[in-house]
């Protein structure tokens, strides 16, 4: 009896994990946007479209005048301006479909990925590319977490993301609030999961640094609290990441907040701390330029000691030219 | 004797025209933020016009008022009409010279400022502008500044993508990409200057036809070839790889079964060189990609099979 309860058990084992290897390996994305058919032919009914990026599974395949057909469990826009999806299944021309038994499929996920973000800056570029390349990125990660490029993929997929959301944001009228937490903020989730998964890499950085977006002021309305809080903030950032692509920009952030200090605490007649404003602005500046040699950030540092040493103001008062990140 | 006094006035006057030349670069001059012109020196004087960032400024005199430095400078009346001038005062911190120490970055460094206030989307208004004079001032009042190309590139690009996006077209501004190339031949610079050349010979539309593909693939490995350490380089290679790609779709839906195979397989040859020899870019998986479509036979042009 015990020995039929274990042969029995170890069968299931073996279903089991052969099921899983058989899911892991038939999971995938479309590389191209294509119709959903009811049936293996181009000549039946359309279901649905699956657009680049969409979660796949792969659950048969055929071959019909001599053409390899997909039977897919996909998930399908409903409505795509309210983001709204359903999982449907069909049919489609197998060759749109990478999984992750293609030999390169994230690679192949990738580059179409790249060519979609490619295709979202671009004036003309194809409606809802931004989109495409986002859900591709992230695929990549979820399918191919071993890849070489799965890191990098994560990120971009969370600061396309995060962008698109800061795009939201920034028309609502909450946006023009002081107090970040006045507004309603990008959603975080992704980020972190980069920082997460990743930690201690250029990607973990470049998404530290997004994330300081939802700590800053929606405007200033002149207060010197907020360009001192976020001078810290982006000060703080450039000493805890010294290696990340962005700890020059971030230092330039602190320095031409400090530099619209020197003239806010100049107007309330404050010298002192205006003119500890331009000290600091000028050190940081000064790093600037001695760390980073190479690239824009070091003429730019300079423009900016140039002005503070000459008193030429940075910053306008109640202007829509306050400094940006 | 004579030959003598020959030599020695000759000397004389090589010593009077380089001190000569010293002084008219010392007196051209760039402004680094807008500011009004005023009748006199000192902020209480009568403002005359604006004045944008990189205009060219020549200094007449200098003077102080209420303790700071102001300068009289003449400037073109109008960009269109340089040939009047007008002369007015502005405060002497907001010129930059050659003579002023590290002008050449801090010029640069405002141009790049203004470059990204116009790619902002609530950028400065006419922000493109100011960093396409702030660049053309780089080049032009510190020709021996490391940065000095760079600026005269960056300031031809940005005349480029301007008359792209206007109606006049840009043919007119070709010859300032071109001076880039006579300039500074053999460098970066150069390179993307004549990759921006490249987009005047496309066609504004190709009409299903095979031969405007065919003319710019020719173009683009042209170029990757002439040019194989652009930054642009990979760049070259895809579209033409793109471009084999089509003509294989163009071809095939004319029913030219061996020139579209033909251009599958340079399509097939150009996205592995650009795989070979580009890998650690975006153009390495971007290849890789269009080389599983081509392979797959994914419609990349014209009416999908399905």
């Amino acid at each position: 009896m015990a020995l039929k309860y274990r042969l029995a058990l170890f069968a299931l084992a073996i279903v089991f994990s052969s099921l899983a290897f058989a899911a892991d390996k038939e999971h995938g994305t479309v590389i191209a946007e294509v119709p959903l058919h009811v049936l293996p032919d181009p000549g039946s009914q359309k279901l649905a479209t699956v657009t680049r990026g969409r979660d796949i599974f792969v659950l048969d395949h055929t071959m019909v005048d001599n053409k390899p057909w997909a039977h897919l469990l996909a998930v399908v826009d409903v409505d795509v301006e309210r983001e709204t999806s359903r999982s449907i299944s069909g049919w489609v021309p197998a060759k749109v479909v990478v999984t992750t038994s293609t030999p390169n499929g994230d690679q192949v996920i990738y580059g179409e990925a790249v060519d979609s973000e490619n295709q979202a800056t671009i004036r003309f570029g194809r409606k809802h590319a931004a989109d495409d390349a986002r859900r591709l990125y992230y695929r990549l990660y979820e399918y191919f977490p071993n890849s070489p490029l799965a890191g990098e993929s994560l990120w971009r997929a969370a600061d396309i993301l995060w962008h698109l959301e800061k795009a939201d944001v920034g028309r609502r009228p909450s946006s023009h609030e002081m107090d970040p937490n006045m507004r309603e903020g990008m959603n975080e989730e992704t980020l972190k999961l980069v920082i997460k998964k990743f930690p201690r890499t250029k990607w973990s950085d470049m998404a530290s640094f997004d994330l300081i977006d939802n700590k800053l002021c929606g405007s200033w309305k002149d207060e010197t609290k907020c360009p001192e809080k976020e001078s810290d903030l982006y000060e703080k950032y450039a000493r805890e990441h010294p290696e990340s692509p962005k700890a020059a920009e971030a230092l330039f952030n602190a320095a031409s907040r400090e530099g619209a200090l020197v003239e806010m605490f100049r107007i309330n007649n404050e010298r002192d701390k205006s003119e500890k404003a331009r000290k600091k602005g000028i050190e940081l500046a000064q790093e600037i330029v001695t760390k980073f040699p190479d690239g824009d950030w070091k003429p730019r540092a300079m423009d900016l000691m140039y002005a503070l040493q000459q008193g030429i103001p940075t910053y306008t008062p109640e202007a829509p030219s306050r400094p940006s990140k | 004797m004579v030959k003598h006094w020959k030599k020695l006035s000759l000397a004389l006057l090589l010593v009077l025209s380089i001190a000569s030349s010293s002084a008219a670069d010392k007196q051209r001059a760039t402004l680094i933020r807008e500011e009004y012109l005023y009748s006199s020196a000192g902020a209480n004087s009568q403002k005359l016009s604006q004045v944008n960032r990189g205009t060219a400024l020549t200094v007449l005199e200098t003077s102080t008022a209420d303790g700071q430095p102001w300068m009289k400078v003449s400037m073109a009346a109008d960009q269109a009409e340089v040939s009047k001038e007008v002369t007015g005062w502005l405060p002497g911190k907001l010129i930059v010279n050659a003579s002023t120490p590290n002008g050449d970055m801090i010029v640069f460094g405002q141009a790049v400022d203004s470059e990204h206030q116009a790619e902002e989307r609530s950028g400065r208004k006419g922000a493109a502008e100011d960093a396409l004079r702030l660049y053309s001032r780089v080049a032009e009042l510190f020709p021996q500044s490391e940065v000095a190309a760079e600026a005269m590139w960056r300031a031809a690009d940005i005349r480029w993508q301007l008359a792209k996006a206007s109606s006049s077209g840009t043919q007119p501004v070709e010859k300032y990409l071109q001076e880039v190339i006579d300039k500074y031949p053999q460098s970066k610079p150069a390179d993307l200057a004549a990759f921006d050349l490249l987009e005047g010979k496309m066609c504004p539309e190709w009409r299903g036809l095979p031969d405007c593909p065919e003319k710019e693939s020719v173009l683009y490995e042209q170029y990757a070839r002439e040019h194989p350490q652009s930054p642009k380089a990979a760049e070259a290679l895809f579209d033409a790889a793109w471009r084999q790609a089509t003509l294989a779709d163009i071809y095939r839906l004319g029913e030219d079964r061996d020139k579209s195979e033909a251009a599958r397989k340079k399509a097939i040859a150009l996205t592995q060189q650009i795989q070979n020899q580009y890998s650690q870019s975006d153009w390495k998986p971007r290849a890789l990609s269009l080389a599983y479509k081509l392979q797959q036979k994914i419609v990349l042009y014209g009416p999908a099979e399905d």
